[in-house]
């Protein structure tokens, strides 16, 4: 009767790991949050990304693309979820979002634009984001908030580069559209800002 | 008449001319968040230079852009807590280990083709000098020497180690394999002699795995020799040379040659204190040729 030999030492590979893919766990942990109903969820899905980042390290070939190969694997741990959970995001429609945009190019606005979204904190920008569509969003965040460029992009979300063009262009109107309706349109916008003015001017908190 | 004609090629050259401009504006429009985060070739971000100092509806969406992505740059890190990272280290312990496929080494293919060919030349010459010594022995009147057989005079079933060997042999190569090559170095730890995989050519390391024969430990490592399964089973030299039948043969002729169920087995001392007991479905002489080329090394 055979007795299997217990497994082999394998290659170390865990020091290698821990400098290419932990310095990652605070953005992908941030990404997680803004995708997940708790910080807890969020915890679990990163930790579920860096189990399955580990299982599979041998894969990556090349140390330079870590941080887009993890990011990948976590999109696809949060798309598992989300399909487990069967819970879809709550987006208003696409059209209001797009008027709402258009309305604030149309006229001059942008400079109060700025003002609005120079105050916006994390809680609105976090909502906004999530009344826009997924595919949208995580290219808007990827470029934006994580730094990638858009071939890395592409990489990660697996589509060619012209659709990571399209969504990024596409999905920061969306997220100012959704900016501007959260606030009642462009008009209740100039007086929200006014409002702030006034207020601002009174030493009072803008 | 001809001026109502030339206000109306008028009109429409400029009717035309407001609808290129229009899809124009819109094709560029698009292009508007690729051109703030400059990621597009050169000569495009110029025709948008050049758009933007017309379009004041352009110039807006840009700054809309440029605000979002200036907001989102300054969005807050969350900081994984030491919980989190400790429970990450814990989770990667207990998953299993990454599996690395061997890295082929292109100087080492190549020099294993080489030694292929020189083996290849080789053979070519010794097969030209025998067939040179078989005419001119048939001249003179000689036959050709045989290669002198070596077989056991016992039959297997009466040395314990060969006919526990034949049938492990048998059990082992109508299922899988019971181990990898790479547990070679576990083997190695487990056995208490030391272990030297066999090198021929075709002859390929499959897996490696410990046993009891006959209630001897045994190191044993599996190789593929062409399409064949080829196992040898290393024993302590103790275990090898227990049963008199071995040590005649080996005294003898310093191999053991015997057959089992249509099996070719060898078996000779190692060097290093220990002994090899061969086995395969294959001609004898293709487990005599591993032998040769063992102790020539």
């Amino acid at each position: 009767m055979p007795n299997s030999p217990s497994a082999p030492p394998a290659v170390d590979l865990r020091p290698r790991f821990e400098a290419v893919i932990l310095p990652h766990l605070d953005r992908l942990l941030a990404f997680a949050v803004r995708r997940c109903d708790s910080v807890a969820d969020a915890e679990d899905a990163v930790q579920e990304a860096c189990v399955r980042a580990w299982i599979n390290f041998a894969d990556l070939r090349d140390d330079s693309s870590a941080r887009a190969w993890i990011y990948r694997i976590l999109r696809t741990v949060l798309s598992d979820a989300r399909e487990k959970t069967g819970r879809r995001q709550q987006l208003v429609y696409i059209t209001r979002l797009e008027d709402a945009h258009d309305e604030l190019v149309g006229g001059e606005h942008d400079a109060v634009f700025s003002e609005v979204v120079a105050r916006l904190d994390a809680e609105a920008v976090r909502k906004a984001l999530r009344e826009i569509p997924e595919d949208f969003a995580a290219a808007v965040e990827l470029h934006d908030i994580d730094g990638f460029k858009y071939a890395e992009i592409a990489e990660i979300v697996g589509v060619p580069i012209g659709t990571v063009m399209s969504r990024i262009s596409r999905g920061r109107k969306l997220l100012a559209g959704a900016i501007v309706a959260a606030r009642g349109g462009v008009a209740q916008l100039e007086s929200i800002d006014a409002a702030a003015e006034r207020r601002a001017q009174r030493g009072g908190p803008r | 008449m001809s001026d109502d004609r030339s206000m109306l090629a008028s009109q429409l050259g400029a009717a035309e001319e407001a609808a290129a401009r229009e899809s124009r504006h819109e094709v560029l429009r698009e292009l508007l968040g690729a051109y703030a985060d400059r990621e597009l070739p050169p000569e495009t971000m110029a025709q948008i230079d050049a758009h933007l100092v017309g379009c004041g509806e352009c110039r807006r969406a840009l700054e809309v852009h440029a605000t979002l992505g200036a907001r989102l740059a300054t969005e807050p890190i969350v900081a994984a807590s030491p919980a989190l990272r400790a429970r990450i280290a814990e989770a990667i312990d207990a998953a299993p280990a990454p599996v690395v496929a061997p890295a082929v080494d292109v100087a080492q293919v190549r020099g294993a083709r080489s030694a292929r060919l020189a083996w290849l030349a080789v053979a070519g010459w010794a097969i030209a000098i025998a067939l040179a010594f078989v005419l001119l022995a048939e001249r003179a009147g000689f036959q050709p020497l045989r290669r002198e057989t070596r077989r056991i005079a016992a039959p297997v079933a009466s040395v314990p180690l060969l006919s526990g060997v034949a049938e492990d042999y048998a059990r082992v190569s109508h299922g899988e394999l019971p181990g990898r090559a790479r547990d070679l170095s576990a083997v190695r730890a487990a056995v208490p002699f030391p272990i030297e995989p066999l090198h021929a050519p075709n002859l390929r390391l499959l897996a490696a795995w410990t046993a009891q024969v006959r209630g001897e430990p045994a190191a044993v490592l599996a190789y593929r020799l062409d399409d064949r399964l080829v196992v040898q089973y290393l024993f302590a030299e103790d275990a090898f040379f227990k049963h008199p039948a071995v040590r005649a043969a080996v005294a003898d002729h310093h191999l053991l040659e015997a057959a089992s169920g249509g099996r070719a087995i060898v078996a000779w001392p190692e060097a290093s204190s220990t002994g090899t007991v061969l086995i395969g479905d294959v001609p004898p002489d293709w487990l005599h040729t591993i032998w040769r080329m063992e102790s020539s090394r």
